[in-house]
């Protein structure tokens, strides 16, 4: 038997101990139905270096089996489901009923408005105000939001990206409020403006000063808000615009790159910022493919942060990651075979360690999930979780030899394409020049033409389709919260200190072309005094233009 | 038409998912149209303004956000206002079914849901700008059959079998109709006697009223589903709005006597092989 790995299989037997003190695991004794006893890993008979050098044991470089010693032996991972409609007023009724129900971290959905940055208000909000998530213009939504949530008890995942800083900040202003200091929050704030461009859409300004008020967020959290995620480098919605599983995973991971180098670039210092840099990926129905690319993900970006940056904190190497079931892979058609998907998409994102899972209800291609939808999705999860026994061991599939051969493989293809990247000079370059877009673009229609042609079967809607009443009952938006939500806004701008405001808002402004100025306490002020997102935006705006894409 | 159709592929409002809107585009391009797509973030003005400079002849709008239902009858409206309601509005993305009826009687000529094909979409596109020269059907290949009403198929054969001389192909009972038939051969079409099994067949009631005689003409098509489609949508009186089951493992379907002056025509189509 190797040295090398006799070594490293005692060294993770420590670090697993060292775990188990702290977050027991969940039995004394794993086993299966009929009594077999379940080990914590299981590894090759036969070992070569080659084990220890592309697998290793959970916890351990290049983290291919896991970033922890016991994974789901100890904890599962968080279910957190995504939410948010309407009013603050409703969703925080969602929220609360989701912790009811056993949900452990919360993930917030706004409205378009609000994630482009405009107020409700605004022209160019009509008709989308509490659409797609919930409306946020002033500190005041979002106290109504977390009203009765505790923020040292929850961590809050915010899908929010170029008015990240100032969501970030309107959180921070709620806690104090609450009695919790900065340093309690826990959360993560999505953040990933590259990926805005090149699928999702909710940009504002153009990518450099964009990337320069994520390094100001890297640098104020690093100091301020040091259990906070930064930023959650997405490659959820790159793959829903049509990408393939090594082009999600490639991109996703030179967006990555493009974040590290601008950071070093402003001046700090790798292992200050990466151990908080966390990563959203898409499980879609392939489910071996799937496993596969959460395996090779991690050891990508554990060798990438070693060997290329230099980073020295083990906590640098680890990719953490968020999984979303595929909403593109859900079918209009018989939407009840939609629960069977998301939970064969939602077992591959188990079955390759991720860290927290979001399932998707079943009439997500109608609509917005009701009550019950949501439900359902969230029980998936605990099916998963306390049925299956798919928890009870560490990286079940790790020496399969095809999931091992197609982790090798999207290893190799997504080294190739970063390559090419780095030809083009960086996945900003990349973005400007819209190579991400056009490959995009190319998988995804050859993928409509390979379901039209027959050669792909979308069960129930290019074959076995039954003739069905589509009648299931839909959540609807209440079309009066868009004038409601006006009222209070133009309430809050009638009472609060209007000299307050502009001069916060005038600083950030100053400080707009001022590098060596942080935003982040300008911004922090401005929502205290009130300063709504769409003014604090419109400000920035004017001083960076705007991105028009194409 | 000799000018290729234009088309204004357009995202209202806020929502950046442009997958669909995209793939659509290249999807209309390769069916020889010329495609304008507007990029994110349009407003109804702004597109209704691009649809007149364009010259386009037809406007695709496309939202997953939920805001269709103030968006879409707002580019119809101002549509309206600038003298151009003949361009046709159509839309697609997340859309419940019951928010179709509205928008369809509000001025959209139709909304396409997840799924629809975009083979479907671009058909539409062609039959609704230029309807006499798009039908993309072929027209039917030959006479499949005709249709005879006989009170008693082994009284009427020795006519054909012996006199005509020609020869019976088989016989068999349709139950679904109510009636047996016999198939005779006649070059590459047939002859079909038909004879009723009970009182309340159709051919049972044909006879009692206009009594024995010609009775259908069947066309043999390939393509009866979206055949039968088209002809719907296109106010074509029919007697079946779906195929059914025929004799030799035939898909079959009537249209109505008031489509033809009169005349009472089958589709017919066998399956691939027979």
């Amino acid at each position: 038997m190797s040295s090398t790995f006799h070594d490293k299989k005692e060294q993770w037997k420590k670090e697993a101990d060292k775990v188990t003190e702290r977050f027991p695991e969940r039995k004394d004794t794993f086993e299966t139905s009929s009594h077999i006893e379940i080990d914590r890993l299981y590894t090759p008979e036969k070992i070569d270096e080659e084990y220890v050098e592309k697998s290793g044991f959970p916890g351990q470089f290049p983290y291919t089996r896991g970033i922890q010693p016991t994974m789901y032996r100890s904890r599962y991972w968080t279910m957190r489901q995504y939410a948010g409609f309407g009013s603050a007023k409703e969703t925080n009724e969602r929220f609360r009923y989701l912790l009811e129900q056993g949900q452990t971290g919360l993930s917030v959905a706004f409205d378009l408005p609000t994630q482009i940055g405009y107020d409700s208000d605004d022209p160019m909000a009509e008709g989308e105000v509490g659409k797609v998530g919930v409306a946020i213009d002033s500190l005041a939504d979002m106290e109504t939001l977390f009203d009765q949530i505790p923020l040292d008890k929850v961590s809050t995942s915010m899908t929010i990206n170029a008015p990240a800083s100032v969501l970030l900040c309107m959180y921070i202003a709620v806690g104090e409020k609450q009695g919790v200091s900065k340093d309690k929050l826990t959360g993560t704030i999505q953040n990933d403006i590259l990926k805005e461009y090149i699928a999702r859409g909710t940009y504002i300004y153009p990518p450099k000063p964009s990337m320069r008020i994520i390094t100001d967020i890297f640098s104020y959290c690093y100091e301020e808000v040091p259990r906070f995620n930064t930023i959650s480098i997405s490659g959820y919605h790159i793959r829903e615009a049509g990408a393939t599983a090594v082009q999600e995973l490639a991109f996703t991971i030179a967006n990555g790159m493009a974040y590290v180098d601008a950071a070093l670039k402003s001046g700090l210092e790798v292992d200050q910022f990466a151990p908080r840099l966390a990563f959203f990926f898409n499980a879609h129905n392939q489910f071996f493919e799937e496993v596969a690319k959460f395996r090779a993900a991690r050891r990508i970006w554990a060798k990438i942060m070693k060997d290329h940056y230099k980073a020295e904190n083990p906590k640098s190497w680890k990719l953490r990651f968020h999984t979303q079931t595929g909403g593109s892979t859900l079918t209009a058609q018989q939407p009840d075979n939609n629960i069977v998907r998301v939970a064969i998409q939602a077992l591959s994102a188990v079955m390759g360690g991720t860290q927290s899972l979001h399932t998707n209800s079943r009439d997500e291609a109608l609509a917005l999930p009701t009550e019950e939808s949501a439900r359902i999705a969230l029980r998936t999860q605990q099916i998963i979780a306390n049925e299956s026994g798919v928890a009870d061991t560490v990286d079940p599939l790790g020496g399969s030899y095809y999931v091992e051969h197609l982790t090798d493989k999207m290893e190799e293809e997504v080294n190739q394409y970063l390559e090419q990247i780095r030809d083009l000079g960086g996945a900003v370059q990349a973005v400007e020049e819209g190579f991400m877009q056009r490959e995009i673009h190319h998988a995804a229609y050859e993928a409509q033409k390979n379901i039209e042609n027959g050669d792909d079967i979308i069960v129930g809607m290019n074959q076995f389709q039954i003739d069905e009443e589509v009648n299931p009952e839909l959540l609807r938006v209440d079309e009066t919260l868009e004038k409601n939500q006006i009222q209070k806004t133009e309430d809050i701008r009638n009472t609060r200190d209007q000299a307050k405001v502009e001069q916060a808002l005038d600083q950030i402004k100053q400080a707009s072309h001022d590098e060596h100025t942080n935003l982040m306490p300008l911004i922090l002020e401005a929502v205290k005094a009130y300063a709504t997102v769409g003014e604090i935006c419109n400000v920035l705006r004017k001083e960076y233009g705007e991105y028009t894409g194409m | 038409m000799n000018r290729k159709i234009r088309v204004l592929i357009a995202k209202p409002g806020l929502d950046g998912h442009d997958r669909g809107a995209l793939v659509i585009a290249q999807a209309l391009r390769d069916h020889g149209m010329e495609v304008i797509y507007t990029g994110l973030r349009q407003s109804p003005g702004q597109i209704v303004q691009a649809a007149i400079q364009e010259d386009v002849d037809v406007i695709g709008l496309s939202s997953l956000s939920g805001a269709h239902n103030s968006l879409f009858p707002k580019v119809v409206e101002l549509l309206k206002e600038n003298q151009a309601e003949d361009i046709p509005v159509i839309g697609g993305g997340v859309i419940p079914y019951e928010d179709i009826p509205p928008l369809e009687n509000g001025g959209v000529n139709k909304i396409f849901t997840p799924g629809s094909p975009t083979e479907e979409i671009a058909k539409y596109i062609k039959r609704l700008i230029d309807p006499e020269a798009s039908s993309s059907l072929e027209p039917p290949e030959k006479i499949a059959h005709i249709g005879i009403a006989v009170s008693n198929i082994e009284h009427a054969l020795p006519f054909y079998t012996n006199t005509l001389g020609l020869r019976l192909q088989n016989v068999e009972e349709v139950e679904s109709e109510g009636v047996k038939v016999a198939f005779i051969q006649l070059g590459e079409t047939q002859l079909e006697l038909l004879e009723p099994t009970h009182e309340d067949s159709p051919i049972a009631k044909y006879i009692a009223k206009r009594g024995e005689g010609i009775h259908h003409i069947a066309l043999e098509v390939k393509d009866i589903h979206e055949r039968l489609r088209q002809y719907k949508e296109d106010g074509i009186d029919l007697i079946h709005e779906e195929a059914k089951a025929g004799a030799h493992n035939s898909q079959v379907a009537f249209l109505h006597p008031k489509a033809a002056n009169g005349v009472l025509f089958e589709l017919c189509q066998h399956e691939e092989g027979e």
